[in-house]
């Protein structure tokens, strides 16, 4: 508005502050990826490193070193080989909204934010696709497809902040991916920047491209494969109607063993949420979602498709949680109630913080049929070691995300934390769980894999990331255990931790 | 450094990003060190674990328009605000930022008869072709005369404040117009209170913000009638006085502390009464400031008060996000503030909408100079009133 303000300011205020030398010791490396990208795009200072340094997740166990902004696939390439040259590695990061650190870096590597690749590139109806860049945030992308009756499908609770590169890194859910899938089924194809820097395209838009599927490989490498810089996204058709509806147990086995009704019934909801009562009470303090605060459960189950259809499974839904011990059913009477459903159940991990300061979520799978007697272990373990166990989790496919809540200033509670995370993945695995849903393994799950797949899975996985990335220099130390990685232990060791000054 | 922020606030911050959308800042550049997130994460670096106060860090600190919209949409119920206006304070009272130039011009505020005069003496130089308005961030044309305020009687006060009062008079004559139609006696504050603090405690000026609101409670507290503004940020700033000042006599005044569109939208009887036979034949967006939206969290009423005197209203499909205008913001940082506005004026556009309503004197400069029609909302009911729906 002003510049000759702003130029009068700087002469009469002489401006309190100036930048400050930036370090010697990437100067080289700095100097080159400034030239590639532009300097303003390269951020070598401590206050951009230190943010750089963590994610959503507790881990932070590297430091960021140069941090780029590219905004094209030339310049995503440009990074790659410039780092290469220096024997650096690359970590990508979107929103860094990521749980379990995979956007946390190891050691001191390049980090590459994509979140100025945000672009809708191009809208294809008669395929039934759209390229994105993968900045792009999941939220906003669907409200760019909504002038075309569209959306896209996976919705994780972080939608509208997480990116669609984070969603392809981690192989995304979200409580509609019951019905309709997890990101692997709506990314049709991808571009690429391998780890050599080059650029090419995985899968394609015709149903059965020639090959091995190698985009489907790529979706959930969490970055260590590629840097994914442009993907071909599924469009889905906005259902003609949905119903929305609340249902309160006193207990929590009645709420799960509807959920196993509802499914042996024939049903598949496009959505079946189960919280807990401590859950319900965090959520209520920020979203005001009208859940109610006695129950010892709610289930937020949706149905969508043609009118007719809709208005049938949603009555077939109500009966049969009512046979199962729903004590109300609520069906939400319009949009605005729907969407106040749904903010109380996708604001529930940060609402964690109105119970405590601190938490860490855990995202194992567990056979439906065994889901509640896996619950009761969460809170006998939680109990054990005094923290709170709060839970809302993604019924319908047994994705559990047990939130243990905590204050980590008091002592000792990091050592209590990981003790309980660990028997709580223990409980799920040996009831034949899985790690994982959808968060991704990054640092937090690594050292359980070992716990999940044998040496000779673990080799076989690890040579397929080394047909990608040879030198493991894109996100190096994440998901394989240090046994089983192809990942220079000393370039993860941070040479020089030290941030600020 | 300690910069005195209260160590429980600090930690609510689970930095779960869902703030990231709903940051203007972040919006624009995409950048860590430009969220709230960061920023909180950053005033944690200083306080907790004795990082340095470098040049960026200042910068991310400095950057922030403190829209609040992170607030709204934080589910760990984070006071931004009030963190970010305890780290400005701290760094202030360092003199590690708000320059010496930005004190002195924040001071002359509260000297009305300086800054009128100042203002009439820019209005002639900018008839004289003496002075350029639009390099300087100045109103395309700024008012040589002003109509003059009258007391009409003593329902209510009207705050008037002090850049608006000097820019916008015509808009506090036209809501008085239409508290009149209202049925409501209106004292407008004029030189008793000179103004609300507010830039100064958003540019860490605490000791200023403090002396200027009990300047203003002293004048108003005669009588505990209600005090009514039409400047959402002036609005934020007085009803933020409880927890500015800590006493029960400056909670009990912020109580008393209404914007205008709020208080009528419960009184809309009278107001309706002597309405036109038809509204305005516009097509108006109503942009709502963050202060209203996100701080006063009112916004609301201005739809209700506003919707029977208009052919149409259209609400903007941009989830709120803030204009860039932020007090003083869009002169101490042209360049982001014209690229978050370019962002609202888009959505403006999409909207059809002819004319844009906002509540705000510094959102309706900043989008005026962007060239749109932008009007008070209650400028527009005025007009309705005294035109019978033709205009």
């Amino acid at each position: 508005m002003s510049p000759l303000l702003a130029a009068a300011a700087r002469r009469l205020g002489r401006r309190a502050h100036r930048p400050e030398p930036e370090g010697e010791a990437d100067a080289a490396l700095v100097a080159e990826l400034r030239a590639a990208v532009g300097a303003e795009r390269v951020r070598a200072d401590a206050a951009a490193r230190y943010l750089a340094s963590r994610d959503a997740s507790i881990y932070s166990e590297g430091t960021a070193g140069p941090l780029c902004f590219p905004v094209t696939t030339e310049q995503v390439s440009a990074c790659v080989r410039i780092a290469a040259d220096h024997g650096r590695a690359v970590v990508p990061r979107g929103a860094g909204t990521g749980l379990s650190g995979g956007a946390a870096p190891l050691g001191r590597p390049v980090v590459l934010s994509l979140t100025r690749m945000n672009e809708l590139l191009s809208v294809d109806l008669d395929n039934g696709v759209a390229w994105v860049q993968p900045g792009m945030v999941n939220l906003e992308l669907s409200r760019r497809l909504a002038p075309y009756g569209m959306h896209y499908a996976p919705d994780p609770s972080s939608q509208q902040a997480c990116t669609i590169g984070g969603n392809v890194a981690t192989n995304s859910g979200g409580p509609h991916c019951l019905a309709y899938g997890v990101t692997s089924a709506h990314v049709v194809a991808l571009e690429v920047v391998l780890s050599d820097a080059s650029v090419v395209t995985l899968g394609g838009l015709d149903a059965e491209p020639a090959g091995y599927d190698l985009r489907g490989a790529f979706v959930g490498s969490e970055g260590m494969c590629g840097i994914a810089t442009g993907a071909a996204v599924r469009l889905t058709p906005n259902p003609a109607a949905v119903s929305t509806m609340l249902m309160a147990y006193n207990d929590v086995s009645s709420g799960a063993a509807t959920v196993g009704a509802i499914i042996a019934d024939g049903i598949v909801p496009a959505a079946l949420e189960m919280l807990d009562r401590r859950c319900i009470s965090a959520i209520e303090d920020f979203a005001k979602a009208g859940y109610p605060r006695d129950a010892a459960a709610v289930l937020l189950v949706e149905v969508d498709g043609p009118p007719g259809g809709v208005a049938a499974s949603a009555e077939r839904v109500a009966r049969i949680a009512t046979a199962n011990g729903a004590v109300s059913v609520r069906v939400a009477a319009d949009d605005a109630e729907r969407a106040r459903l749904w903010k109380g159940r996708k604001s529930a991990f940060g609402a964690v913080a109105n119970i405590l300061p601190d938490y860490y979520l855990h995202d194992t799978v567990v056979p439906r049929s065994r889901l509640v007697e896996v619950l009761e272990q969460v809170y006998e373990i939680a109990d054990r070691y005094e923290l709170t166990a709060l839970n809302v989790f993604h019924a319908g496919d047994g994705n559990l995300h047990p939130i243990l809540a905590f204050d980590a200033r008091v002592p000792g509670t990091m050592e209590r934390v990981h003790a309980a995370g660990r028997e709580i993945i223990e409980a799920s695995l040996a009831v034949g769980g899985a790690l994982s849903g959808e968060h991704g393994i990054g640092v937090e799950k690594r050292d359980y894999m070992e716990r999940m797949f044998s040496d000779a899975d673990l080799d076989q996985q690890s040579r397929l990331r080394a047909a990608f990335d040879p030198h493991c220099r894109l996100n190096p130390g994440k998901v394989l255990p240090s046994a089983h990685s192809c990942a220079d232990i000393g370039l993860l060791r941070a040479a020089d931790g030290k941030i600020w000054g | 450094m300690n910069l005195g922020l209260d160590d429980d606030e600090l930690n609510s911050c689970v930095a779960c990003g869902l703030c990231l959308p709903h940051c203007p800042t972040f919006v624009i550049t995409g950048r860590d060190t430009e969220s709230p997130r960061g920023r909180i994460a950053l005033m944690r670096a200083v306080q907790d674990e004795a990082a340095p106060v470098t040049h960026e860090v200042l910068r991310s600190m400095e950057t922030c328009v403190q829209c609040l919209g992170c607030e709204t949409a934080c589910p760990s119920g984070v006071p931004f605000g009030h963190l970010m206006e305890g780290t400005r304070a701290a760094l202030a009272a360092e003199r590690r930022i708000t320059p010496r130039w930005q004190r002195l011009g924040l001071r002359l505020l509260r000297h009305r008869r300086l800054l009128l005069a100042g203002s009439t003496l820019l209005a002639l130089a900018g008839r004289l072709g003496l002075l350029p308005a639009r390099r300087l961030g100045l109103p395309a044309r700024l008012p040589l005369r002003r109509g003059r305020h009258r007391a009409s009687g003593s329902d209510v006060w009207l705050f008037t404040g002090c850049v608006m009062d000097a820019w916008q008079r015509h808009t506090h004559l036209a809501v008085q117009r239409v508290l009149e139609a209202a049925g409501v006696g209106v004292t407008p504050t004029a030189g008793a209170a000179p103004c609300c603090g507010a830039l100064h405690a958003h540019a860490g000026l605490e000791p200023d913000a403090v002396a200027m609101a009990r300047q203003v409670m002293a004048a108003l507290s005669a009588d505990d009638r209600p005090v009514l503004v039409d400047s959402a940020g002036c609005g934020a700033a007085m009803k933020h006085y409880g927890r500015l000042l800590g006493t029960a006599e400056a909670r009990d005044f912020a109580a008393r502390v209404f914007d205008v569109h709020e208080w009528l939208a419960d009184r809309l009887d009278v107001l309706l009464g002597s309405r036109p036979a038809a509204p305005l034949e516009l097509t108006v967006a109503v942009q709502d400031p963050c202060h209203l939206r996100h701080a006063q969290r009112s916004h609301e009423a201005v739809p209700v008060v506003l919707g029977p005197f208009v052919r149409e209203l259209v609400t903007l499909d941009d989830d709120g996000l803030c204009c860039g205008a932020g007090g003083a913001y869009s002169m101490l940082e042209p360049e982001l503030a014209m690229a978050i506005r370019a962002r609202k004026t888009a959505a403006v556009e999409r909207s059809g909408a002819s004319v844009v309503a906002s509540a705000n004197p510094g959102c309706s400069l900043h989008l005026a100079a962007a060239g749109l029609d932008v009007r008070h909302p209650l400028e527009l009911v005025a007009q309705a009133l005294d035109s019978g729906g033709d205009g």
